[in-house]
């Protein structure tokens, strides 16, 4: 490095100083925190065994459950949307069709959320039309079960996977699927060979986005989901709210922020998803 | 007959992404439209259809002072969080796009200030919620704003990188030779080309706070209650005619931030 850079570099530091010491601040500092209440008092291992005992590993493996199942249905019904936007809407509606897909991601979710008992409940639309037209002869219960809540999840992240993976389909070059179709591929193919490979950083940075906080997520189980099936985040919550417990919540934390980790697993350390990320 | 099978399949193949987006928009917009209708009631428990149409729980919601206060105090979080988030995404931004740092640490950089993306929020606001705790900070105004700064940082950066990545460097390489110094630069060159972007981001960052339920829970203690607050509260209490009224006053605070924010979005 020459000379004349020092004064550069120094000043470059003092710039990251701020955000890098709010992300430390908030971010390095409170998991070391949860790290060290997790392992007291006298550096027991108790918290951790309880939180591995069969009734917590129930409520681990339902949320790692429902991050993936979700994710999954997201990433399915994305994927002809943001084809669709990038390569079949008329150029003067693209950006109409893509504001309107992606702004209930501007909403509050508890507010969404809450609309879908609005939908699913007895006296509901769903209900109203199924009797109303004859098809059913009472309401059925569509509400506090994994469908709602399942439902209730798509509808608050299906618009962050939209505009993440709309970045890389966009990208995505259309005259490479007219020649594999001039070649005779079919539409399968073409998705298979072509679309797939291409579109995968955009998937996987999605990914990134949707999936830890749907496995970690409170509000949307607390409105739709059934009160028997326990996600994580009530457990921590609960702990939290009365004041006791600190290390098991901890422990939990520690443990369920682990799961989530290893299953995002190598795809979040390819050095594609992270250019794809910065790109986002 | 086989053949025929297939060239239906294939028709509806091409079909297929257009019909999912129309199903799509009706997803997301049914809710929405049956909560507006709803609101309209004048019944304190509204059923499908309404019985008549009145203001009446737009007036108890807007009178309602918790929920003036509740809205007032998240306006005044969005607001602070929107200035600061993006001041502190536009820093982090320049580190990691233009900084002359050395490659590993932009990097390492970028992946501590992205860590609420891929740390569940639940533990990220408890470990805060600890924390604050821990240094004495206790639970008020203070550490919900940090929260939020902190939540929505990486979205400021990442959005406000993006654009800077795109900036031409020949621009202000050709002021520097007119005789700028890096200050003038920056005022003059590079803050205006960014412009739609830090306006986005502030936009966005204000959308964020401002629907942000879940560190706010965590760190308001008793003292400061927010919208998304205040509203869960309702929801557990089942007051579902004043809950449809306020919630549309939710939305369209934060529609209005997204319609601004999408007429930037064409950019320079």
């Amino acid at each position: 490095m020459s000379v004349a850079n020092t004064p550069g570099r120094l000043r470059d530091w003092l710039v990251a100083g701020s955000p890098l010491l709010l992300a430390l601040a908030l971010g390095v500092f409170p998991l070391l925190t949860l790290f060290v209440e997790s392992i007291g008092p006298g550096l027991g291992g108790e918290n951790y065994a309880e939180v591995l005992s069969p009734l917590y590993r129930g409520a681990l493996l339902y949320s790692i459950g429902v991050g993936v199942g979700v994710t999954a249905v997201c990433l399915v019904v994305a994927y002809p949307i943001t084809y669709w936007i990038a390569h079949r809407c008329p150029d003067r509606y693209r950006l109409i069709a893509l504001v309107s897909v992606t702004l209930p991601l501007w909403l509050n979710y508890v507010v969404l959320n809450y609309a879908w008992v609005w939908i699913l409940a007895r006296g509901g639309v769903v209900n109203r039309i199924l009797v109303g037209t004859g098809l059913l002869d009472s309401s059925l219960d569509l509400l506090y079960n994994n469908i709602s809540m399942g439902i209730g999840f798509v509808y608050i992240y299906l618009p962050y996977v939209v505009l993440t993976m709309y970045v890389s389909m966009e990208r995505l070059d259309y005259q490479l699927i007219e020649a594999a179709r001039d070649l005779g591929a079919s539409d399968v193919r073409v998705f298979l060979d072509i679309v797939l490979p291409r579109t995968l950083p955009g998937a996987a940075a999605a990914t990134l986005i949707v999936y830890a906080r749907i496995a970690g997520a409170f509000a949307t189980p607390e409105i739709l989901g059934s009160p028997g099936n326990v996600m994580i985040a009530r457990l921590v919550v609960q702990a939290f709210r009365q004041y006791t417990n600190y290390g098991f919540a901890a422990a939990l934390s520690f443990v369920f922020l682990l799961l989530v980790l290893g299953t995002l697993g190598l795809g979040a350390l390819s050095p594609r998803v992270r250019r794809e990320l910065r790109q986002w | 007959m086989v053949s025929r099978v297939t060239r239906l399949a294939e028709r509806g193949a091409g079909r297929l992404p257009g019909i999912v987006v129309a199903l799509t928009l009706v997803f997301l917009y049914t809710p929405v439209l049956v909560i507006g209708y709803l609101s309209l009631s004048p019944a304190g428990q509204p059923t499908i259809p309404i019985d008549a149409f009145s203001l009446r729980w737009y007036t108890a919601v807007l009178t309602d002072t918790r929920f003036i206060r509740a809205l007032l105090t998240s306006l005044g979080i969005g607001v602070v969080t929107a200035t600061g988030g993006t001041a502190l995404g536009l820093a982090g931004a320049y580190v990691i796009v233009r900084s002359q740092l050395p490659q590993l640490a932009r990097r390492s950089i970028a992946v501590i200030i992205a860590l609420p993306l891929f740390v569940p929020t639940v533990v990220v606001a408890f470990g805060i919620g600890r924390a604050s705790a821990l240094v004495g900070l206790g639970y008020g105004y203070l550490p919900v704003i940090l929260g939020h700064l902190f939540w929505v940082l990486p979205f400021t950066t990442f959005l406000i990188a993006a654009r800077y990545a795109e900036l031409d460097n020949r621009l202000s390489a050709a002021a520097r030779d007119l005789g700028a110094d890096d200050r003038t630069v920056f005022r003059t060159i590079t803050v205006p080309l960014l412009w739609p972007a830090l306006m986005a981001s502030v936009l966005f960052a204000f959308a964020l706070s401002f629907n942000e339920f879940l560190i706010t829970f965590f760190l308001a203690g008793s003292s400061v209650t927010t919208v998304p607050l205040e509203i869960f509260g309702k929801v557990r209490i089942g007051a579902t005619a004043f809950l449809n009224a306020a919630s549309v006053l939710v939305i369209v605070v934060s529609a209005v931030a997204a319609g601004v924010a999408s007429t930037l979005r064409r950019p320079v």
